[in-house]
């Protein structure tokens, strides 16, 4: 029952404003993707969702069970706690703890630590990778790899709405589609909903129900389903340079 | 014959340093180990320790042992306090450890001059019935001894780092707290407060210190600047043991406290610090991590 909705938000890092008037919304259940190339302000809009920074004007709301939460003023803590996990760029591991260790932290949420065996299970089902490399520590993995215990370790928090920051970066070709096959797959069997920052448009409109590109700083298209995405021209000159 | 009785015996007050060694580094290990907080003012503390122990048993009549308790909590909440300061004024301002390491040395000297002018320059002694007492032994004609107030300090060292080791290994906020220092943005997204976290680390760091107090006091008398002495050693005691690994501390501990017990015996007590800290670079030559580290060479 989550459901993410943005307006008008202004955000930036000191005096340099990176997102001007941002709007977008994530609908129950939904994969919505966000579109872009680099130093567009994807990450930043995840970093504002999640709470790691403080937007300057507009507003975040958490609507879920018919509440309807304002994440604006809330701490990283707080975010958690409501359900919402990042993924963020760079997959951000523990190096020197085990694969295992990363994602027992992954469930430090009060919420999350009554079901964190059921948690583990469905992780090591969805990346059975994982389970081999329980022992390992996640500083010592492949990228791919990585990857996976990044999405893993925030899936062992329960959240409701999952915020993924770029999972394609930086890996082969072939594990991008692997990653984007099991980020839709997680979102049925968990009924999760999904807001992915993706530079990957061929990879990312196969499992987004609806997108928005986002360029310097503003969203630039918003489509209404899927098949309105893939024929956007705006994403063909954006992405082809045509 | 001698030489083995001699041997043994050494070995035997070795082992047992080692867990006084140990007590005194423990708490060094979680705020230096795992918290970065390069904290030189820690045996001062441990003596701060001692002497409230001392007025304990002087004053009360209060175990040693008994008071090393009472004064635990006290040393956490004062280790909330300190860290509280810490990272007001020095920590979040930047992450550079020697503006730390100026903090730590200003609450050496602070900690000193005012135990100075409370209790002078004297030594300092506690009494209870263990102290000055050994369990003796006659076997086969040697004489082997064991004083009870090393075995005292060696028992409650073990069993200090014994629970803090499995407490950090099973907790979510031991596994929280070993994952601080590797990223504190990403602890913060696991729904973790990584100040509070650190926080309440170095508190238990410090509530380490209560204890310790106690065993220093039944240990060696001591006096204000006799925290001095042991900078070195606990130090190098956390760093033979590997950053971040509690048991490493424990094990880097008996290492030297049997060599320094060895080199006391055979060759007398001035070449003790040379050889623990000969050990100290010979196993970092081919080590860098110390012997149970985690891999991170900070």
């Amino acid at each position: 029952m989550a459901e993410l909705i943005i307006k008008d938000l202004v955000a930036g890092y000191g005096n340099v404003s990176v997102l001007h008037n941002v709007s977008l919304e994530v609908e129950e259940g939904s994969i919505v993707a966000l579109l872009g190339t680099n130093g567009n302000g994807k990450s930043t809009l995840m970093r504002c969702v999640a709470g790691l920074i403080k937007p300057t004007a507009g507003s975040i709301t958490f609507k879920d069970e018919g509440a309807e939460i304002d994440l604006i003023s809330d701490s990283p803590k707080q975010i958690v706690d409501h359900g919402i996990a990042l993924v963020p760029e760079g997959r951000r591991l523990f190096p020197l703890l085990t694969v295992e260790q990363n994602l027992m932290l992954g469930a430090y949420r009060k919420a999350a630590r009554e079901r964190i065996d059921e948690s583990i299970e469905f992780c090591f089902e969805l990346f059975p990778r994982l389970a081999e490399r329980r022992e390992q520590k996640a500083g010592s993995m492949s990228g791919g790899e990585q990857q996976m215990l990044a999405v893993a370790r925030a899936m062992m928090s329960v959240p409701k709405l999952l915020l993924i920051d770029e999972p394609s970066v930086g890996l082969a070709p072939i594990l991008v589609a692997q990653m984007i096959e099991k980020i839709g797959e997680l979102s049925e069997s968990r009924n999760v909903t999904i807001l992915m920052a993706e530079q990957n448009f061929n990879q990312a409109i196969k499992i987004a129900d609806r997108g928005y590109i986002i360029v310097h700083g503003e969203i630039a298209f918003a489509s209404k389903d899927a098949q309105d995405l893939a024929d956007n021209d705006m994403v063909k000159s954006y992405y082809l340079g045509a | 014959m001698e030489f083995l009785e001699l041997l043994i015996n050494a070995l035997i007050a070795g082992i047992l340093l080692g867990g006084f060694f140990a007590a005194l580094s423990i708490g060094l290990s979680i705020c230096f180990g795992l918290l970065d907080a390069v904290n030189i003012a820690h045996p001062t503390i441990i003596v701060g320790a001692a002497f409230c122990t001392f007025l304990l048993n002087d004053l009360l009549g209060i175990d040693p042992i008994v008071a090393g308790l009472i004064l635990t909590p006290v040393f956490f909440l004062f280790g909330m306090g300190i860290y509280s300061l810490y990272y007001q004024f020095f920590e979040r301002q930047s992450a550079e450890a020697l503006r730390g390491l100026a903090f730590f040395f200003g609450l050496l000297f602070i900690a000193e001059v005012v135990m100075i002018m409370i209790f002078g320059v004297d030594h300092r002694l506690v009494s209870a019935p263990y102290i000055g007492e050994s369990f003796t032994a006659v076997v086969t004609g040697m004489t082997f001894s064991v004083p009870y107030r090393l075995l005292a300090a060696f028992v409650i060292a073990g069993l200090m780092t014994l629970g803090i080791s499995y407490y950090l290994s099973s907790s979510y906020f031991g596994r929280a707290t070993s994952a601080v220092h590797q990223d504190m943005m990403a602890l913060s997204l696991m729904g973790a407060d990584p100040v509070m976290i650190k926080r309440i680390a170095f508190a238990l760091g410090l509530a380490t210190c209560g204890l310790a107090g106690a065993l220093m006091i039944i240990v060696i008398p001591i006096e204000p600047a006799v925290g001095r002495f042991f900078i070195g050693n606990v130090f190098a005691i956390v760093v033979l043991g590997g950053l971040g690994s509690i048991p490493g501390t424990l094990v880097g501990a008996l290492i030297l406290g049997i060599a320094e017990s060895l080199v006391s015996t055979f060759f007398g007590p001035s070449w003790a610090p040379a050889v623990s800290f000969g050990i100290l670079l010979g196993v970092l030559a081919f080590k860098p991590t110390g012997l149970f580290g985690t891999g991170d060479t900070r």
